[in-house]
């Protein structure tokens, strides 16, 4: 860009017209925008695979314990970055809309391109989390309250409990029973018998595990809060990460 | 010239743009797409190392019903499998196993499987020592040729693979239908239930998502922005007309939430949690007890090569002569040729028909007990690495022995032990 400064405008001015600089503060915005974009969908994509990894991949892994505590908690992680980034930076309400939309772009292009193109895995069998409205939930607070400490705890509280009704209207209609051979299983249950994962035995899968069993069939709302508790540790502390990351450090000119 | 570049580098943004978008989502797809990139053919039922195949699951009786179908077709996957006495210390006992199906994806449908009589979608427990008679039913779903073993799963100790046999599926997987009636009494296809409806609210809300980011990005951008941060205008870039359409954005999203929520309920008002749990005490195949007593004493094998050799002391306790007529391992059948006059049905890669001889081919009289010596000697016992047994820990041979009367009445032995490697010229460990 230098370049055009050299040959082409007056000496002492940068840019030829107010108009050029704009188109080039423009364009810049965008590549700023794509690779951003690109960068936090490659890098938000692997840790959520890592973390969430079968519980976001398998509707049979979708439980009402285990799901809903692990998903929004290691999802929190890179809202909370992204928003420190946005906002501290740029006051842009967007951080973690943008993650999460990142991330399910590439979630989607993975299950539809690998589960589904390569090995056939009907979508029905593989469809992502939802996490959108979550996304919007989060920003807005920050937004509004202006304060990444409210955010934390009421946005983080939030975010844990908007998880699971999220995500019901399209997990409702395989929670509907069946019976097979005399055995009683919900349609997500037997997509997951019917379409063979040869990698993926049946007890892997960690449905309703664990202590908590007070509330009775209440299993969700539980599980949730305490997502929400959780979300709200992760989020001070990937705030502060995002702020780190988002620092800019020179080097001396001796040094180099 | 490179200013007037510049201009026109202004002007056609949005193209730029457009193809970015494009390239990013390639850069995207192709960046998701790498990890599973790794092709299933090679599915390792060799690499498992020989102990492990030798002295787990011994699978036999195994029958594929048909080898050629058409989509939609069934076929019937079925078995027996003896669970080795001597399970070896380093692998998890099978108290939580899964009867499973090693295919390329899902190219054939799991419809049923049982152990026994008992239905088992869901993970049961094995004894050590049983037997157990297995069936899955399959149905044909994607065109092509595919290798199709039993397997089972067993946890802390991973899939053990039984023997494959290729299937060639003939048709076209959009002619497939998995039809599944409901409690509730409607009938549905599985195959593709729900999946419109499911792409509809993710893209909506993705949409949405989209929406709100390039407003923000639209009204000023991102560099503009830095610069008024920089500047400690920061607090005017977010006024009260900002809050409002983030309040009015959130009530929206809220409502909708809200919405698709009671929907959801309305329309499917009666649903169950997953169902999982472990199923215990599913019996073994009732069978009289065997009338052969086997007892091992001692054995060596070649490495590498392709063959063993066991000494056994065989008592018949029974009412009629018997003879060796075959040893079967990891899967491999070596049968003696003496015995078995014709050449069972069984995938070719497995079967040895001549593979097995014994020192003494003169059938062993009721109440008699002789000393012989078994000799399996086959490319097959190299070529399915069964002499690697040298460099496992635990490097004890496994199998069961099939004795038979005159009659075809079959008895069965297992027998297992230490061997001895002998090491050949040139073969390094
Ligand atoms: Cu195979």
């Amino acid at each position: 860009m230098s370049a055009s400064t050299e040959t082409g405008s007056p000496a002492g001015k940068t840019w030829k017209s107010k108009e050029e600089f704009l188109g080039c503060v423009i364009l810049t915005d965008w590549i700023l925008l794509v690779v951003l974009f690109a960068v936090l969908l490659g890098s938000f994509h692997i840790h959520y695979m890592l973390l969430a990894g079968d519980w976001d991949f398998w509707i049979d892994f979708k439980d009402r314990r285990m799901w809903p505590t692990v998903a929004p908690i290691v999802a929190m992680c890179f809202a909370a970055a992204s928003q420190s980034f946005f906002w501290t930076r740029f006051r842009l309400p967007i951080g973690a809309t943008t993650v999460v939309l990142a991330l399910l772009i590439g979630e989607w292009i993975n299950r539809y391109d690998n589960f589904w193109g390569w090995t056939f895995f009907p979508i029905n069998l593989v469809f992502p989390s939802a996490l959108i409205p979550m996304g919007f939930w989060l920003d807005i607070v920050l937004m509004i309250s202006g304060s990444w400490l409210v955010t934390a705890l009421v946005g983080g509280l939030g975010w844990g409990l908007l998880f699971y009704p999220i995500n019901w209207p399209v997990l409702a209609q395989y929670h509907q029973a069946a019976e097979v051979d005399g055995v009683l299983l919900t349609l997500a249950d037997l997509i997951g018998f019917n379409y063979v994962r040869t990698g993926t035995p049946e007890y892997i899968r960690m449905v309703e595990r664990g202590t908590l069993r007070t509330f009775g069939k209440d299993v969700v709302p539980v599980a949730a809060f305490f997502a929400g508790f959780i979300s709200m540790l992760v989020y001070f502390l990937w705030w502060n990460m995002g702020k780190w990351f988002s620092t800019t450090k020179y080097l001396e000119i001796e040094e180099v | 010239m490179k200013s007037l570049n510049m201009q026109s580098m202004a002007k056609s943004v949005t193209t730029r743009v457009v193809r970015l978008w494009i390239f990013g989502l390639a850069v995207a797809g192709a960046l998701t797409t790498l990890p599973a990139a790794t092709p299933a053919a090679a599915h390792g039922e060799r690499s498992q190392q020989a102990f492990l195949r030798m002295r787990t699951l011994n699978w036999y009786d195994v029958k594929w019903s048909k080898t050629e179908l058409n989509v939609n077709d069934e076929m019937e996957l079925t078995g027996k499998v003896h669970v080795f006495s001597g399970w070896p210390q380093a692998v998890a006992r099978p108290g939580e196993s899964f009867l499973n199906v090693g295919e390329p994806g899902p190219v054939l449908i799991r419809k049923s499987a049982f152990v026994g009589e008992v239905p088992v979608p869901r993970t049961f427990s094995m004894d050590v020592g049983k037997d157990y008679e297995y069936k899955i039913v399959l149905k044909a779903r994607r065109q092509g040729r595919y290798h199709v073993h039993v397997q089972i799963n067993v946890k802390d100790g991973g899939p053990i693979v039984g023997p494959g046999q290729w299937i060639t599926i003939k048709g076209d997987m959009k002619d497939f239908t998995n039809p599944v009636t409901l409690l509730e009494g409607s009938t549905i296809d599985l195959e593709t239930y729900g999946i419109t409806w499911t792409y509809i609210y993710h893209f909506f809300w993705m949409a949405a998502a989209a929406a709100w980011i390039l407003y923000w990005f639209m009204t000023k951008g991102i560099i503009v922005r830095y610069w008024q941060v920089k500047a400690g205008k920061g607090a005017e870039l977010i006024g009260q007309d900002e809050k409002r359409i983030g309040a009015i954005t959130l009530a929206v999203v809220l409502l909708g939430v809200l919405v698709f929520y009671a929907a959801a309920n309305r329309e499917f008002p009666r649903t169950l949690p997953m169902q999982a749990g472990l199923l215990t005490g599913i019996s073994p195949i009732d069978e009289p007890r065997s009338t052969v007593a086997v007892q091992f004493k001692g054995g060596s094998y070649t490495v590498p090569g392709r063959e063993l050799r066991i000494r056994v002391k065989v008592a018949n306790n029974g009412k009629d002569p018997i003879r060796l007529g075959e040893f079967t391992s990891a899967g491999l059948r070596f049968l003696n040729p003496d015995v078995f006059t014709s050449r069972p049905d069984f995938p070719d890669y497995l079967l040895a028909d001549r593979g097995l001889s014994v020192s003494d081919s003169n059938p062993i009289a009721p109440g008699e007990t002789r000393d012989l010596e078994v000799i399996v000697q086959d490319a097959r016992f190299d070529i399915e690495r069964l002499s690697d047994l040298a460099y496992d820990t635990d490097s004890q041979f496994g199998g069961l022995l099939f004795f038979f009367s005159p009659s075809g009445e079959r008895q069965k032995a297992e027998i297992g032990g230490p061997v001895i490697p002998k090491f050949q010229a040139g073969a390094a460990l």
